[in-house]
């Protein structure tokens, strides 16, 4: 431990011989770090706010949805029975918090002077406890959508169909069994806007999305599952699947997939009737959305690699000057009987050490800016916020990554290091004395 | 007195039953539609759809409709605008596919698809089933412009999947031929008024008859008052056409 000490003391004081050197490259190093600190901490922020948007809006964090086909032709996303399905996922799933069912369709809305497509969400809103927690009315009463034929729109969508609310719409849409159908509504609520799935979804009572598609109140479109931790939505997701089929029910595979996604384009082109269930969880129902977020987070890691490439050049580049200048102390080392070994060490030593403190020093600072930009509530353009799926960029950053940031950057510095450190060890001592630097 | 008092009451006691007994058996107009277009035999026509939608250009489709009508097989083939040729419809049975040699793949679509995002469904381009489809109900005799027509409604049969449950029919008493069709959904809300402007017939070998069809179809969106379809269909082919026609690999090959 003394001698850790005492190698500690002499990487420090050969750090401290060249301060200006070693500030130049443990800045690079932090500028690095921080900046690893900062997009790993926005990309968190964007799948943050992916998650609520889509919990809130679209689904579950696990989703027991499926398809009954009355023709092979001809298929809707229902499931039947839904009551008894509801008893079993509630024995099958201790992790469970709580459960909604909700009704899926599609509808085309037409007001006075405008019409648009919408993907309805039909919802039961007394039992809604994340929905009436998240969503944010601008004009209108939440609970008035507890009443028939009425109706939930963002304000963008309101904004397209020229309503506010107390004026009336027209949905028009087919049936399950494929008879054109229409119901008049009133607009209850508008609620403001985030991200791309606010623009597509609206929000009908369930009874009323029933009676326009004509099914009986032992049907509906999925069960919503909410857990207690919603990062084990896999595991739970992959061990229901298994016990539904267990328990007799017929279940799709596994497909990471938007529901809306199988029924055009799967489960249409599939030859069987009758009722079949689809387990997802929340990441398989926006799918279409994390493959933009995979773009960015890839795009991060390769600047950032490619910035950590910079800095481990450096590191070395350093190093093999360092060597060079101290050739003669490395022999004189040598021939007093200091180990080939315990050169290599005082050199890695010396790199780790720098490394470590830019590291931390750079950690530190990208998490004072990130706070800094949460505390500026900086407003994102109506573009980015379709993407981000938020209005206002938010970073969040886990205590817990700082350290392997840290402990990262300190491992790949010391192994960009580890070339120059053997190559030092490996000079001869007498050639070493006899070098003119 | 009671001679007067007779006299007086007949109108009264006995019209309703004489107005009924001077209605035309509507079953019988229902099936004399239907057998005015029935073919039997194979059917080709090149078709013109002119779409018009709010806040879109107005395109133009030319398409050639293919059909086996005893086999229950139809097939449109797109071929302009240039972006949608190739693209087609196959109905086999009671399933209708949708192949795009964009993306090479077939997707089976509902029997009441809008065919091209058009006011136009499948069944439009079909031999007529009304009388098989719907029951029907004579609600008058009316002048619809210069013609003298019957008014009919149609309803739904138990267990029958159709895209409108009822329909409104203007038939002309003169030739029997459908002037005026209103679609309603099954909220009673009028979803689709068509209009048969021009009436053409063909001798078909087969039926060895007369075959009559609309050569000129307007179809008007009810809900989304702006959109509108135009359908002309031009060079009728009754004769027989190639056994392997109504096949997907047929319709891939067109657009190779």
């Amino acid at each position: 431990m003394k001698m850790l000490a005492t190698d500690l003391l002499v990487a420090g004081r050969n750090l401290l011989r060249h301060t200006r050197r070693n500030l130049f490259l443990g800045g690079a190093i932090a500028a690095v770090a921080a900046l690893l600190v900062l997009f790993l901490g926005l990309v968190a922020g964007f799948r943050g706010a992916m998650m609520e948007s889509a919990t809130t809006l679209m689904c579950g964090h696990v989703n027991v949805g499926g398809f009954f086909k009355i023709t092979s032709g001809t298929s809707a996303p229902l499931v039947t029975d839904w009551p008894k399905v509801m008893e079993d996922v509630r024995r099958l799933v201790p992790e469970l918090e709580y459960a909604t069912i909700r009704g899926r369709g599609y509808v085309k809305a037409i007001s006075d002077s405008e019409s648009m497509d919408l993907v309805i969400s039909a919802i039961q809103i007394e039992k809604e406890r994340r929905f009436r927690r998240v969503v944010e009315l601008t004009e209108g009463r939440l609970d008035d959508l507890g009443q028939p034929n009425t109706i939930l729109l963002s304000d963008k969508q309101a904004e397209r169909l020229h309503v506010k609310v107390g004026d009336a719409l027209t949905l028009s849409a087919p049936t399950a069994r494929g008879v054109s159908n229409t119901m008049d509504v009133r607009v209850a609520g508008v609620m403001r806007s985030v991200g791309v799935l606010s623009s597509i979804f609206a929000f009908l009572p369930e009874e009323s999305l029933r009676r326009l598609y004509q099914l009986n109140d032992r049907t509906t479109g999925a069960i919503h599952l909410f857990l207690k931790d919603p990062d084990a939505a896999p595991q739970v997701m992959s061990r229901l699947l298994a016990d539904l089929r267990k328990a007799g029910y017929r279940v799709m595979d596994h497909d990471p997939q938007p529901y809306w996604m199988k029924l055009m384009m799967k489960v249409n082109s599939e030859d069987w009737t009758g009722q079949k269930l689809d387990v997802t969880t929340w990441q398989d129902e926006v799918s279409f959305l994390d493959t933009m977020l995979k773009i960015v987070s890839a795009l991060a890691t390769i600047l950032v690699s490619v910035l950590l490439f910079i800095v481990v050049i450096g590191i070395m580049n350093t190093l093999w000057i360092a060597i060079r200048e101290r050739t003669r102390e490395i022999g004189t080392l040598r021939a007093i009987g200091m180990q080939r070994t315990k050169v290599a060490w005082l050199f890695l030593l010396e790199a780790g050490l720098l490394a470590l403190g830019g590291a931390t020093a750079g950690v530190l600072a990208g998490w004072g800016l990130s706070a800094l930009v949460n505390a500026a509530n900086l407003k994102v353009n109506e573009g980015l916020q379709m993407l981000i799926s938020q209005d206002h960029l938010s970073v969040v950053i886990r205590p817990g990554a700082l350290a392997l940031y840290v402990a990262g950057i300190t491992l790949l510095t010391a192994v960009g290091a580890l070339l120059p450190a053997v190559r030092a060890s490996r000079l001869r001592p007498v050639t070493a004395m006899h070098h003119i630097g | 007195m009671h001679r007067i008092a007779t006299l007086l009451l007949l109108p009264l006691l006995g019209g309703p039953a004489l107005a009924r007994a001077a209605e035309p058996d509507v079953n019988q107009i229902v099936r004399a539609i239907d057998e005015r277009q029935r073919n039997q035999g194979d059917w080709k026509a090149l078709c013109y759809m002119e779409q018009r939608e709010k806040g879109k250009t107005d395109v133009v489709y030319e398409l050639v409709v293919y059909r086996r009508d005893l086999a229950n097989q139809q097939l449109f083939l797109f071929t302009k605008p240039k972006s949608e040729a190739g693209k087609g419809y196959l109905r086999l049975e009671k399933n209708l596919w949708f192949y795009d040699p964009g993306v090479g793949r077939w997707e089976r679509r509902t029997e009441r698809e809008r065919i091209g995002g058009t006011e136009t469904r499948r069944g439009d381009l079909d031999e007529s089933k009304l009388a098989e489809e719907y029951d029907a109900n004579y609600l008058g005799s009316e002048k619809l412009g210069a013609y003298q027509v019957h008014k009919i409604e149609l309803k739904v049969k138990p267990g029958v999947d159709v895209a409108f449950p009822v329909v409104r029919l203007w038939v002309d008493q003169a030739t029997d031929n459908v002037l005026k069709r209103q679609e309603l959904a099954l909220s009673g809300r009028l979803m689709r008024t068509a209009y048969y402007p021009r009436w053409k017939k063909v001798h078909s070998q087969s039926k060895k008859g007369d075959v009559w069809y609309p050569e000129e179809m307007r179809f008007f969106d009810e809900i989304e008052k702006a959109n509108s379809t135009h359908i002309v269909i031009q060079q009728i082919d009754l004769r027989s056409l190639e056994a392997n026609i109504f096949t997907k690999a047929w319709l891939e090959s067109k657009s190779r």
